[in-house]
Order: structure tokens, then C-alpha cells, then sequence
């Protein structure tokens, strides 16, 4: 047995003790604790796989903001939880267990049927690669072969940002979003939102630069932008906008509505709604990429910021 | 030279494997939050190992990010776990 081959063992039989661990156990809060963790070395089996692209996702989103909803909701349900006492009863737990086991169960005759090899593009993609100028296999299903989809993924983004700014209440509608965060200004919470920020913001413009022809793209890119935001807001540095200002409600809409440009020009002047002219694919597809990653990251920063709590002018 | 540094990425993991320990026992939340931490250091080191020995360059970029992110599930921690972890004294 080949080192790799080991290797590959010990991670999934971690991973999986894990993962049963966080189902198993009673308390929310630690759960969320095991399931960051979990994301984080999902990533490692992601890359493992070769798919790195998925795994810098992970990384981003299981590992690092995906935590912060999980143990800020774990927390706020900690007080509840210990009043309420009565747990399930033994026949609906019972039921519960049949039901997850025969999902799973389900899911993995589902894998072991498929043919083997599985049916696949990617020879087609790959095939295809030049006609967008643009290296990265991913990006080029992302923003070209299935940019529909892409389109469509940031138009939910938006619908979930208007989802929780709903939550708001009459009162603190167009105000800013959560509390304001108050932080030793000399302490470390505060050294760290200033020295992180300016690598951070290099590395995910970095990352939306590099995504045209290796593993990244825009997504991974706002995510990394998001966090620098929202670790500045967390130190109390600077405060969230309120949700009334003009200018970030033109960045959220931004992506959308550049992608649907782009795509409307390709009904008038080409053959097809979202067909790129040739010549022109990757700088489109770059402006495209551009816009999307000002929108992700305001749209992930102001998702974990939450529904407007306080008056804008205060 | 790709011998030793398979050998390294087998320490890291069997480190991270305590990691794990501690965060199925516990006790504290702390204590779980911390080894947490443990296993997103350990899942740098084991990417950039990875990248070398397997010669995948952009697992770089994936340990790029985790270095970025890991710390803000502990920053939620602190944040959200101050006033109870003042009350209830440390652990």
C-alpha cells in the first residue's frame, strides 16, 4: 500500500469519525464547532480529488463565514435550548434515524450504479477551450457553456439579501444592519482588522485574476473581500452602511445586472441571449467577473450582517 | 526529498488527528474552539506540503484562503462567547 494511498485513509476515517461526531452530539454549540472543522478538512479531500476549485470554496465558505452564521445562531439558541427541556420521543427518533439512513442509503446505491466511466463533458469542455481565450476549465462552464446558471445563482444572491433585510422592523427599515460592534481599539481584535485587510484584499483580487486560467474565480475572490469587510466591522473599526444608501444597493445589483447587459447584447448584435463574440469573450467575461466579485462580497458581507437594527443616523 | 516530506505531511496528520481528540472531548467550548484552530493551521501545513510533494502549485492558493478565514470562526467565538465567558470564569 502506497503512502498516498494510506494517507488518503487516515484523512477519510477522520473526516468521517468527525462528521458522525457533529451529528451525534447533543449540544448546537458544539456541533457547530465540529462542523467548522469538518469544513476545513473538507477542503483538504477536495484538493486531494483535484478539484481545487471546489475546495478553495470550502475553505472559504464551510470553514471560515459559513462558521460565523453557525456559531453566532448556536450561541443566540443556547439560552432557549437549556429552558427547553423536553426532547423527542423515542418512536419519532426512531423514525428520524430510518429516514437518514435510508436517504444515505438511497444516495450510495445512486453512486455505486453509475456506469463506470461515469458520463461526463469534460472532453467537450476541454475541447472547446479555446473559444473563450480562457484556461481554466471551471471558469469556462461558470461564465461561458453554462453562464445561464451563473446569471441565475447571482439573482438568488440578491433575493436572499432582500429575504433578511425583510426580517427588519418598521422602524429600522434603511438602517444599518446588526449591532454596532464596539472593540478595544488597542487590542488584538483590533491589530488584527488592521494588519490582515490589506494582504486579504491583495490575495482576493489575486484570486479573481488568477481564476481566468487556474484554480479561483469570482466567487472565491468576493468571499475573501467579504471577510476583510466584515472583520473591519467586527473590530469596530467601521460601521455596516445603511441598507438605504444608494451606492451599495447599485454594487449589490452590479453583477446582475452587467451579466444581463452582456447577455442582452448577445440577443441584439449576436446569435443567441449570453453569446460572447469571439473576439471579445475574455474581456467581457473579465467585466463580468469584475462585477460579480463587488457583488458577492457585499452581498456575503451584508448576509452576515444581518436585518437592519439600528436608525441610519445614529 | 518527496519520502520526507510525505513523512511530514503523515505527522501533521496524526497532530491534527489529536486536534480531533480534543475537540470530541472537550470539556470547555473554549477548549474545542481552540483545537478547531489546531486543525485549521495543521490543514495549512498539510496543503502546502501537498502541493510539493504532488506537484498540484494552486493547493498554495486553497491554504492562502484557509489561512485567511480560519481564525474568523474564533473571532465569532470571542465575539459571541465574551459575556458568558465572563460569567462563568474561564473553560
Amino acid at each position: 500500500m502506497s503512502i498516498a494511498t494510506l494517507f488518503e485513509i487516515v484523512l477519510a476515517a477522520v473526516v468521517l469519525g468527525l462528521a458522525i461526531w457533529t451529528i451525534t452530539v447533543s449540544e448546537t454549540y458544539s456541533a457547530a464547532v465540529g462542523f467548522v472543522a469538518y469544513g476545513l478538512l473538507v477542503a483538504l479531500i477536495w484538493v486531494r480529488l483535484d478539484a481545487v476549485d471546489v475546495a478553495m470554496t470550502e475553505a472559504a465558505i464551510g470553514g471560515g463565514l459559513g462558521g460565523i452564521v453557525l456559531l453566532g445562531a448556536a450561541a443566540r439558541l443556547r439560552e432557549s435550548e437549556a429552558m427547553t427541556a423536553e426532547r423527542p420521543g423515542r418512536v419519532v427518533r426512531l423514525c428520524a434515524a430510518a429516514l437518514s439512513a435510508s436517504i444515505a442509503m438511497v444516495l450510495a446505491v445512486a453512486v455505486l450504479i453509475l456506469p463506470d466511466p461515469a458520463p461526463t463533458l469534460a472532453p467537450t469542455v476541454i475541447s472547446n477551450a479555446g473559444a473563450t481565450g480562457l484556461a481554466n476549465p471551471v471558469t469556462n462552464v461558470l461564465m461561458a457553456f453554462r453562464a445561464m446558471d451563473t446569471m441565475l445563482e447571482k439573482v438568488v444572491l440578491m433575493l436572499a439579501i432582500v429575504g433578511v433585510w425583510s426580517l427588519a422592523s418598521d422602524q429600522a427599515w434603511g438602517g444599518r444592519p446588526g449591532p454596532r460592534h464596539e472593540a478595544d481599539p488597542n487590542g488584538v481584535l483590533a491589530f488584527l482588522a488592521r494588519l490582515t485587510p490589506p494582504a486579504g484584499i491583495v490575495i482576493g483580487i489575486y484570486l479573481l485574476w488568477t481564476g481566468a486560467d487556474h484554480p479561483g474565480g469570482a466567487f472565491q475572490g468576493g468571499a475573501v473581500l467579504a471577510s476583510m469587510w466584515l472583520l473591519v466591522i467586527m473590530a469596530g473599526l467601521a460601521d455596516t452602511p445603511p441598507v438605504s444608501s444608494r451606492s451599495l444597493r447599485l454594487i449589490l445589483v452590479a453583477g446582475p445586472g452587467v451579466f444581463l447587459v452582456v447577455g442582452l447584447g448577445g440577443l441584439c448584435f449576436g446569435p443567441a441571449f449570453l453569446a460572447y463574440p469571439v473576439a471579445f469573450a475574455k474581456p467581457l467575461i473579465l467585466g463580468i467577473e469584475v462585477a460579480m466579485t463587488l457583488t458577492i462580497a457585499a452581498t456575503l458581507a451584508l448576509l452576515l450582517a444581518g436585518a437592519p437594527e439600528r436608525s441610519a443616523t445614529r | 526529498m518527496t519520502e520526507f516530506l510525505t513523512g511530514a505531511v503523515g505527522l501533521i496528520l496524526a497532530i491534527l488527528a489529536l486536534g480531533l481528540v480534543s475537540i470530541l472531548r472537550g470539556p470547555g467550548d473554549a477548549d474545542r474552539m481552540m483545537a478547531a484552530q489546531l486543525i485549521g493551521t495543521a490543514g495549512i501545513a498539510v496543503l502546502l506540503l501537498l502541493g510539493a510533494v504532488t506537484g498540484v502549485p494552486t493547493a498554495v492558493d486553497v491554504a492562502l484562503i484557509l489561512a485567511l478565514l480560519a481564525t474568523f470562526a474564533s473571532i465569532a467565538f470571542v465575539k459571541k462567547g465574551l459575556s458568558r465567558l465572563d460569567t462563568d470564569g474561564p473553560g
